[in-house]
C-alpha cells in the first residue's frame, strides 16, 4: 500500500467582490482536487467510480453549528453535489445533511426534502431522527442519525476546518459527532478517544468514503465559534480518502496559521488533538505527516 | 422502544396513581416544530473573554465557546451568556410512592409528584433512565410546567412532596430551586434524587430550600467512577458530607453491580466511611442491578450479594440498612435498632404498616430518625 494521499487545492480567486465564494471557481477546485486525488484513474468519471458505486446514495455530512460565518459553506456543498451529479450520480441520491434543519438554515442552506433534486435536511426532520438502536462501540454508546444508518450507503465528511477549545481541531472525523444523539458526552480529555471511536463505529466506518475540508475560511484560534480576529481567508479545500491523514494535514495548517499569528501550538496549550494518534492506532489512517503524500496546487 | 416512556415503564402503582398526567418522556424521532427549549439565564457560571463561559454548577467546570453546550447537554452558551434550556420543560411527570425514589424515612406511605427534565452531568453505563437522561432536550417530548404549577399540581394530586428525580436534578438546578421554593410556600416538602455531582455553592443554596436528598453512591473507587460513571468519587463524598452536616435529611443508595463494584472489602470501606462521615443514622440502600443501557452482559445482582452487603453495613454500625429492588425481601423493612421490632413494614413500594408514635418506635420508644410528618 502506498502513502496516504492528501490534496490541498487553493484559489485566491474563490472570493467574489461581494465576499462570497464564487461557484465557478469552487467547481474548478473540486474538479482539480478529485483529479489529483485519484491520479491514475482514466478521466473524471473514472475518478468518481473509484470512490462510489453508481447506485450509491451519497450522504454529504456538513458541519453547520457555527452559523453563516464558520460552517461548511452551502456554496461548497452545492459545488460538491454538482461535481457528483455531473459525474453520473443522480441528484435524488445526494443528501446534504446535518443534525438540525435549524442549524442548516442558520448557515445559509435552503432545506429541501423533495423526491427530486439534491436533498438538504437535518436529522430532526419529521420522520427521520436517531436510532432506534443504541450502538455500543468501545467507550461510545450512541444512537446514530438515520440519515447515516438508513438513507446513506456512502458518506462524505464535508467538514469545516477550525480550532476547537476542547478537541484542539475539529475537522473531518469530528464532523461525525453531528451524526450522534449525544456529542456533549464526548468532549472530555480533548475528545480522545471519542472522535476516533465514533468514527470507528460501524455506522460511520462502513460508509465513509471521503473527507473534504472546507478551508475557505479557517478559524485558527478560539474556535469553534467565529472570531474575525483569528479567522484566515485561506481559500482552500483539502481532499483525502484517509480520514486521519486529512485531519492531520488540517491540523498542520492550523498550526501554520497560529505560528504566523504568533500563537503557541495546540500542544503548548494542552489541547493537541490526540484523537488522531488514537485513530491511527485503531487502524483508521495515517497521522504522521512524514508518511503522508501531500499534493498542493493553486487553481486560477 | 420508539415510544417507550418512563411513564409507560413505571411500576404498576405509579402508573395508576399518575392517571390524568400527561404521558411524557417519549423520544422524539423528529421535531416538526421548533424545539421546546427555555432561554433562562443559568446561575453559577462566569463570563470569560471572547464570548466564552465557565459553568460552575458541577465539578466538570465546562468551559464553553459560543453556541456550545455543557456535558449535560441542557445548558448552552449563546453569545457569552449561559442559558438553561430546560427551565420548566418537564419530560417525565408521575405520581410515585415516595418509597420508589427510594426514601424510606420520609413520609412513608405517601406519594410524591415526581418530575424531571432531560439531561445528566454524568454518563453511567448502567443508567436506568438513559432515554431521558442521556439525551438532549430536543430529543424528548417535554411539557411546560412552571414552578408554581408544579406545586399546585402536587396539591391537587394529593402529594405532600415533590421529587426531583429520574434524570439528574443538578442540571435543571434553576427550575428545581424555584419549584422547591413554591412548594415550601404551599406546605409541601421537596426531595432530591442525585448523583451528588454538584459544587459547594449551588449545593449550599439548594439545601436551603429542600427537605431531603438521596445520593447515589455508585461505587467506592475513583477508578469505578472514571470508567463506569464518567464522573468522580471525591465530589460525591463531599456532597454526602455536606448534606449530612445540614438539617436536610439524607439517604444513600448503592447500586451493586456483579463483578464491577461488589467487592466485599470496598463495600466495607464504604459503610465505614458513611458511618464516620455521615453518621450511623443515615439509611443505606443496597439495590439490585438490572442489565440495561451499555451494560447488558452482566446478570442481575444475586440477592445473596445484597444480603451480604447489608450484613456488612450492619456489622459496621449502620443502623438502617436496606435491600432494594427485591420486592418482598425482609431487608425492605425498617427495624428498631433498639428492640428489633419492625416499625415500618414494606413490600415493594407498598407500605403495609407504620408502627411509629411521633417518630418513635411504638414498642420501646426509641427515636427513629427521619421526616415523619
Amino acid at each position: 500500500m502506498g502513502k496516504a494521499r492528501v490534496v490541498v487545492v487553493r484559489s485566491e480567486k474563490v472570493w467574489t467582490s461581494a465576499g462570497d465564494p464564487d461557484p465557478a471557481v469552487l467547481a474548478r477546485m473540486f474538479s482539480r482536487g478529485f483529479d489529483l486525488l485519484e491520479a491514475g484513474s482514466d478521466g473524471r468519471t473514472a475518478a468518481a467510480a473509484a470512490l462510489f458505486r453508481p447506485d450509491d446514495r451519497i450522504g454529504i455530512k456538513v458541519n453547520t453549528i457555527g452559523g453563516r460565518a464558520i460552517s461548511t459553506r452551502p456554496e461548497t456543498a452545492l459545488a460538491l453535489a454538482g461535481w457528483l451529479s455531473s459525474n453520473g450520480f443522480p441528484e435524488k441520491n445526494l443528501f446534504v445533511w446535518d443534525r438540525t434543519t435549524r442549524e442548516l438554515r442558520g448557515a445559509g442552506y435552503i432545506p429541501a426534502a423533495g423526491r427530486t433534486g439534491v436533498r438538504v435536511f437535518g436529522t430532526d426532520t419529521d420522520g427521520v431522527g436517531y436510532g432506534p438502536d443504541l450502538v455500543s462501540h468501545r467507550s461510545v454508546g450512541s444512537m446514530f442519525s438515520k440519515i447515516q444508518t438508513e438513507l446513506t450507503t456512502a458518506s462524505i465528511s464535508l467538514a469545516i476546518l477550525k480550532d476547537h477549545g476542547m478537541a484542539g481541531v475539529t475537522a473531518g472525523m469530528k464532523n461525525y459527532f453531528g451524526a450522534i444523539h449525544n456529542p456533549n458526552k464526548y468532549h472530555d480529555s480533548n475528545c480522545d478517544p471519542y472522535v476516533a471511536e465514533v468514527f470507528d463505529a460501524p455506522p460511520v466506518k462502513s460508509r465513509h468514503r471521503l473527507t473534504i475540508l472546507d478551508a475557505l475560511v479557517v478559524q485558527f484560534h478560539k474556535g469553534p465559534s467565529y472570531h474575525a480576529r483569528w479567522a484566515a481567508k485561506h481559500g482552500g479545500l483539502v481532499f483525502g480518502r484517509d480520514p486521519v491523514a486529512v485531519d492531520a494535514v488540517g491540523w498542520a495548517l492550523i498550526e501554520k496559521l497560529r505560528a504566523a499569528a504568533g500563537l503557541p501550538t495546540l500542544r503548548d496549550e494542552g489541547r493537541a488533538p490526540g484523537y488522531l494518534r488514537t485513530a491511527s492506532a485503531l487502524g483508521l489512517g495515517e497521522d504522521d505527516l512524514s508518511a503522508i503524500e501531500t499534493i498542493e496546487e493553486t487553481v486560477a | 422502544m420508539n415510544r417507550r416512556s418512563f411513564f409507560e415503564r413505571a411500576a404498576g402503582a405509579g402508573l395508576v396513581l399518575s392517571a390524568g398526567l400527561p404521558q411524557l418522556g417519549r423520544r422524539l424521532s423528529a421535531a416538526a416544530a421548533a424545539p421546546n427549549l427555555s432561554r433562562v439565564e443559568a446561575r453559577y457560571y462566569v463570563k470569560l473573554p471572547d464570548r466564552e463561559v465557565e459553568c460552575r454548577l458541577c465539578p466538570r467546570l465546562c468551559r464553553l465557546g459560543d453556541k456550545e453546550r455543557g456535558y449535560c447537554g441542557v445548558r448552552e452558551n449563546d453569545g457569552g451568556t449561559y442559558y438553561t434550556l430546560v427551565y420548566g420543560k418537564v419530560c417525565s411527570l408521575n405520581v410515585d410512592p415516595i418509597e420508589k425514589k427510594p426514601f424510606f424515612h420520609v413520609l412513608p406511605g405517601t406519594t410524591a409528584l415526581s418530575l424531571a427534565t432531560a439531561g445528566c452531568n454524568v454518563n453511567c453505563k448502567f443508567c436506568q433512565n438513559w432515554e431521558i437522561a442521556q439525551v438532549r432536550p430536543e430529543q424528548v417530548e417535554a411539557y411546560d410546567l412552571a414552578p408554581q404549577d408544579a406545586a399546585d399540581k402536587a396539591v391537587t394530586a394529593g402529594c405532600p412532596s415533590i421529587a426531583f428525580t429520574y434524570t439528574e436534578p443538578t442540571v435543571y438546578f434553576e427550575y428545581m430551586y424555584d419549584t422547591a421554593l413554591r412548594a415550601k410556600r404551599r406546605g409541601l416538602k421537596s426531595v432530591v434524587v442525585t448523583s451528588g455531582h454538584i459544587n459547594r455553592d449551588p449545593l449550599a443554596d439548594l439545601l436551603g430550600v429542600v427537605d431531603a436528598v438521596k445520593v447515589d453512591l455508585k461505587g467506592f473507587s475513583e477508578d469505578f467512577y472514571s470508567q463506569y460513571v464518567r464522573g468522580q468519587l471525591k465530589p460525591v463524598l463531599e456532597t454526602i458530607r455536606t448534606v449530612a452536616k445540614s438539617k436536610v435529611w439524607l439517604e444513600i443508595v448503592a447500586l451493586i453491580i456483579p463483578t464491577l463494584n461488589d467487592r466485599p472489602d470496598l463495600i466495607r470501606q464504604m459503610c465505614r466511611w458513611i458511618r464516620e462521615e455521615a453518621g450511623d443514622r443515615v439509611p443505606v440502600h443496597f439495590t439490585r442491578f438490572q442489565p440495561m443501557y451499555l451494560i447488558k452482559n452482566l446478570p442481575p445482582t444475586p440477592v445473596s450479594t445484597l444480603e451480604a452487603a447489608r450484613q456488612v453495613g450492619l456489622e459496621e454500625g449502620l443502623r438502617f440498612v436496606y435491600v432494594g429492588n427485591v420486592p418482598g425481601h425482609e431487608g425492605e423493612n425498617t427495624f428498631c435498632p433498639n428492640c428489633g421490632q419492625k416499625v415500618i413494614a414494606r413490600t415493594g413500594y407498598e407500605v403495609e404498616a407504620v408502627r411509629l408514635k411521633k417518630g418513635k418506635c411504638a414498642t420501646c420508644g426509641t427515636p427513629i430518625p427521619g421526616l415523619w410528618a
